[in-house]
């Protein structure tokens, strides 16, 4: 019996039909045979020819590479319905473990769009946090030499 | 003669050289932080001793540290790597006042030209042309203005000593003044722990070009050909080759002549870099001196693959105090190499990543040679540097080599943090760059095309992996598959089971 399972990443979201070895996306008309390769690879068969690839989890994140192009997505019963993972929220957070190096902001300052309003730092490089839009700062939730994690709330935006 | 090397680094060039001293016959000491404790180098080395938590700053940086485990392992010679303290005249001061050989040039040597202003100075007194700059008469940005005026806009605001790209601003209009002088000062204090600053004309498209020298403490100073390090994103090199595509050959002469003029005025011993920028077509290019790294490069494997030497090793024999015994006329160039870093980052996005590597699986082939410091299981932590590994591709030609090294990359399994892969695989593809029609500016004024979405195909098959994935290969997660991961977010059940 076919699994019918959503499929999300940062390029979009699909409903993916898995049953025995083929898997198919039918929104996007495609279909995949599938064949195991050597050393964990797996091999993917459709009438324009072949792509190989290979796939393991790390946690809740289910990673894929083919051909040199590497994804995360997440994997979850087509059931379940649509996932919010990662789209359209405004999350001012560090894409990684962070030390904030700078705090440009304070509650209250109006900023416009594009405006720098932290400065982390991670490997040595610096990462500015950007205002998405005209805004007033409503909340800093960081000081300075802080170190932050992703997906924490580094300042609210009104 | 050197009887055992401690290695102040990590990664992927600390693995090299613990290779270097086991063909040599020579022990070797690697020194880690908490945060290597389960890298490769650590467990490739003969001796591994810690030396702290993973800040560099309490490990890496730390000449008290690392003078210490040198004497508790008996080591007689310490081999800096690149980065960390490599390009540090006190540590090299340190090393010798502790009766340790530095392998690399001497300190005084290191603080010349280690001292942007100072260099210059040195290499322009040996007839070697430098790009136009100025120090500024204060740090102040009214001083600055000032000296920019004079040099010309657009402006290259520079550590005065720093390297490696690290501490450097490009400024096109007086409103950016302040601003960027402000990141390079907190980058350059970072960095080098001194955030002096100058300013230099920005030579617009131009290539870097980088002559690789020797020297021997008798005097003799070797070059080992250019290599052209144009591909940069915001001074960080991407991929480099050996040799420079489009140098003409009377050119290549100038410039090779030049490198060994200002390594034998300063008195250099050891390997070292001359970086050049080089502006123009033909026989009619023009070439500036840009600095000196008084040090092993990143990018030195390209130079090893088309001389057929090895550096490090040359570098270990050098330091036990043998003389070059090669000729110039010795050394050839054979076919042509190209390397590739590969980073954890998001190159979409342009972030640097961390993650831990759930499959690790390397590219092999003839003429393939892959300098890695990680293994599958191991986290790229935020702490160092994000390069991976180094992908360096040989052949009888340019477009041979681009060809194995675009084949190898869409080969090697990097799975469980981001990388740059597909934006090498773009940046190979470019006609551009196949045809070397580039400058130091290509990736920049390219990056939106360069990271561009994936093809489709490639993005439905992926889809099509992670869906095949979640079907056979691992346990069913949790209800809620967010909550298991936020309790254990790197748990891994491996690849997919057949």
């Amino acid at each position: 019996m076919p699994r019918r399972l959503r499929v999300s990443n940062e390029f979009g979201d699909w409903v993916v039909e898995v049953s025995g070895d083929r898997v198919s996306i039918p929104a996007a008309n495609v279909e995949f045979h599938i064949r195991a390769g050597a050393d964990g690879r797996i091999h993917l068969e459709d009438p324009d020819g072949e792509l190989t690839g290979t796939a393991a989890r790390a946690g809740g994140t289910i990673w894929s590479a083919v051909e040199g192009d590497v994804f995360a997505s997440r994997v979850q019963d087509a059931a379940a319905g649509a996932t919010t993972a990662g789209r359209g929220h405004e999350l001012l957070a560090s894409p990684m473990p962070a030390t904030v190096v700078r705090v440009a902001v304070r509650p209250g300052d109006r900023v416009s769009a594009g405006d720098t309003l932290m400065v982390l730092e991670a490997m040595k490089m610096e990462l500015p946090i950007r205002a998405p839009r005209d805004a007033t700062v409503a909340a800093v939730h960081c000081v300075e030499g802080q170190l932050v994690q992703p997906d924490q709330n580094l300042v609210d935006l009104t | 003669m050197i009887r055992r090397v401690l290695i102040a680094n990590r990664g992927e060039i600390a693995l090299r050289i613990v290779r270097a001293c086991r063909a040599m016959g020579i022990g070797s000491v690697a020194v880690y932080s908490e945060a290597d404790a389960d890298a490769p180098f650590v467990a490739a080395a003969d001796t591994a001793i810690p030396i702290g938590p993973p800040p560099a700053i309490d490990s890496y940086l730390s000449i008290p540290r690392i003078l210490d485990a040198a004497r508790r392992a008996g080591a007689d010679a310490i081999h800096p790597g690149y980065g960390f303290l490599s390009e540090n005249a006190s540590f090299a001061r340190a090393c010798e006042a502790a009766g340790v050989t530095f392998v690399g040039p001497p300190a005084d040597v290191i603080a010349r030209m280690g001292s942007k202003p100072a260099a210059r100075a040195a290499v322009s007194a040996a007839g070697v042309p430098v790009v136009p700059g100025e120090t500024p008469a204060t740090q102040e940005p009214r001083d600055f203005g000032d000296a920019i005026a004079r040099v010309g806009w657009p402006a290259l605001i520079k550590a005065a000593h720093g390297g490696g790209g690290r501490g450097m601003r490009v400024v096109r209009s007086p409103a950016d003044l302040a601003e960027a002088i402000a990141a390079a000062r907190r980058e350059a204090e970072r960095a080098f722990g001194n955030g002096e600053l100058y300013v230099e004309r920005v030579v617009e498209r131009a290539r870097h070009i980088e002559v690789q020298i020797f020297g021997d403490r008798e005097g003799r100073v070797l070059h080992f050909f250019e290599r052209d390090c144009s591909l940069q994103r915001r001074h960080q090199k991407v991929i480099e080759e050996a040799p420079a595509p489009t140098l003409a050959a009377s050119v290549r002469d100038r410039l090779t002549r030049a490198a060994v003029a200002a390594a034998r005025a300063v008195g250099y011993v050891n390997a070292g870099t001359i970086e050049f920028l080089v502006e123009g077509e033909g026989d009619a290019a023009r070439f500036f001196f840009l600095e000196m790294n008084t040090r092993l490069q990143v990018e030195h494997p390209v130079t090893e693959a088309v001389t057929g030497v090895d550096l490090v090793q040359l570098q270990l024999q050098i330091a036990a105090g043998l003389p070059l015994t090669l000729a110039q006329d010795d050394l050839t160039i054979r076919g042509h190499a190209v390397e590739c870093r590969v980073y954890a980052e998001d190159s979409r996005r342009l972030l640097p990543q961390a993650g831990r590597l759930v499959r690790y699986r390397e590219p092999r082939g003839a003429g393939l040679r892959i300098d890695a410091g990680v293994r599958e299981g191991q986290t790229v932590t935020v702490h160092y540097d994000p390069m991976i590994a180094k992908l360096i591709a040989h052949a009888d030609t340019r477009k041979a080599a681009i060809d194995r090294a675009s084949a190898a990359l869409r080969e090697y399994d990097i799975l469980g943090v981001k990388h740059n892969i597909p934006f090498l695989l773009a940046l190979l593809a470019r006609p551009e760059v196949r045809r070397s029609a580039i400058d130091t500016r290509f990736i920049d004024d390219h990056l939106e095309e360069l990271s561009a979405r994936p093809s489709d195909r490639h993005l439905h098959a992926a889809v099509a992996l992670a869906a095949l994935a979640e079907v056979r290969g691992t346990a069913p997660q949790a209800a809620d598959s967010g909550a298991a991961a936020a309790a254990d977010p790197w748990q891994t059940l491996g690849p997919i089971a057949w």
